[in-house]
């Protein structure tokens, strides 16, 4: 199947944004480091199914958000701690904590699944952002790939300022050394997914055509050739940021 | 970033603008069409969507607007991935934005737990940055130009 065949849109759509989605599509759909391609496929429903589910409602409307059990409106056979994590990671993001990661990892979700769930949450978060902005239909997910996971965990992770442990700019090398463009220091926003190596790399496929390459993030007088300016650019991001609570 | 940007631009904006929305004037152009764009993008109100957009198109053009949806997702991703993981303000970033954190409020926001305060010496040091940041970007902004 063509994923993200624009044609029929309305607008003209730059071609590196359906080329860097079926590209995240097509990673998606095979096994990854920690989950096979049945469940990153699984996660990505999840992600859409969280943006309906009732149990998501009434704990984001909750004071807290731990105060509220019961079970989610789910779309896979996905672990329900996994399902928990997506639902959470989609609708309210920000009142998560570290004792919540803690617990989910009590419960068997390892952190190095977490990361890897949260890139593909996020990648369809971004890429269904993207399509409902513009008035387009969510696009078909990939169908999944068969295989194991390769439950390869980087040698250099090191606990450190995140709930997670991340590679450092100054130490990624080797089969990391692509990781953050060369640049022995980046923001920590990068590093954060650094446990899984490969959910970094999705994330620098989508923020190079959906942003800036990492490189021209630091230099406010990059625009990356887009058709608004740098300051229209983080306004728009100052916005988001604020209208999620974001505090980064 | 939308300091030094638009410092850079030669038009210095209210920084309300980010957390007030079209309560204030911020200084960005187009500003009240982007600002609706996102609003009801982040919103799910598809009626909404379609008219910030068809505004946004008829004030900078439809390749803007586009550039401007890709902005609205990609930090729809980024939000969450720095909630989601629990990382803290970059040091040098923390120690430049104390104040502009305070007069925004955004120190109230659930995820602010993970930053250390910035007080005491850093505090000294991130107030001497806030003034050679601008003269760094602008001189990075001129390489890049020759």
């Amino acid at each position: 199947m063509n994923h993200f065949d624009y044609t029929a849109v309305e607008y003209d759509i730059r071609p590196d944004l359906p080329e860097a989605y079926r590209k995240v599509w097509e990673k998606i759909a095979l096994p990854g480091n920690w989950w096979s391609g049945a469940d990153r496929v699984a996660i990505a429903a999840e992600t859409r199914a969280a943006q309906t589910c009732e149990l998501c409602k009434e704990r984001k409307a909750a004071l807290s958000p731990f105060s509220i059990e019961g079970l989610h409106d789910t779309s896979t056979n996905l672990q329900p701690i996994a399902v928990d994590a997506v639902h959470r990671v989609v609708t309210d993001v920000s009142r998560l904590t570290e004792n919540w990661l803690s617990e989910c990892v009590e419960q068997g979700l390892s952190h190095e699944q977490y990361i890897e769930l949260l890139g593909i949450v996020v990648a369809v978060v971004s890429i269904d952002a993207f399509h409902r902005a513009l008035g387009i239909d969510p696009e078909l997910l990939p169908e999944p790939e068969s295989g194991e996971p390769s439950r390869y965990r980087p040698a250099t992770a090191k606990e450190g300022d995140a709930w997670v442990a991340t590679i450092a700019a100054s130490v990624a090398d080797g089969d990391e050394a692509d990781l953050y463009d060369g640049m022995r220091q980046t923001g920590n926003v990068l590093l954060a997914m650094s446990l899984v190596p490969d959910s970094v790399r999705l994330l620098h496929t989508l923020s190079a055509v959906q942003y800036l390459k990492a490189r021209d993030v630091m230099n406010p007088s990059r625009n990356g050739g887009r058709h608004i300016s740098r300051a229209q650019m983080e306004l728009l991001a100052g916005r988001i940021s604020a209208l999620s609570d974001c505090f980064y | 970033m939308l300091r030094e940007s638009s410092r850079l631009e030669g038009r210095p904006v209210d920084l309300q603008v980010i957390t007030a929305g079209d309560k204030v004037e911020g200084g960005v152009p187009a500003e009240r069409e982007l600002v609706a764009f996102a609003e009801s993008a982040i919103g799910y109100d598809a009626d909404a969507t379609r008219q910030a957009r068809d505004q946004l198109v008829a004030t900078i053009g439809e390749q803007g607007m586009v550039d401007a949806a890709c902005i609205i997702a990609n930090f729809q991703r980024m939000v969450r991935i720095a909630d989601a993981t629990g990382i803290p303000l970059d040091k040098p970033v923390a120690m430049i934005t104390a104040g502009i954190r305070e007069e925004l409020g955004i120190n109230s926001y659930g995820a602010a737990g993970n930053t250390a305060p910035v007080q005491g010496f850093s505090r000294l040091l991130g107030k001497f940055l806030n003034r050679i940041v601008p003269l760094i970007f602008r001189r990075m902004a001129k390489k890049q130009a020759n």
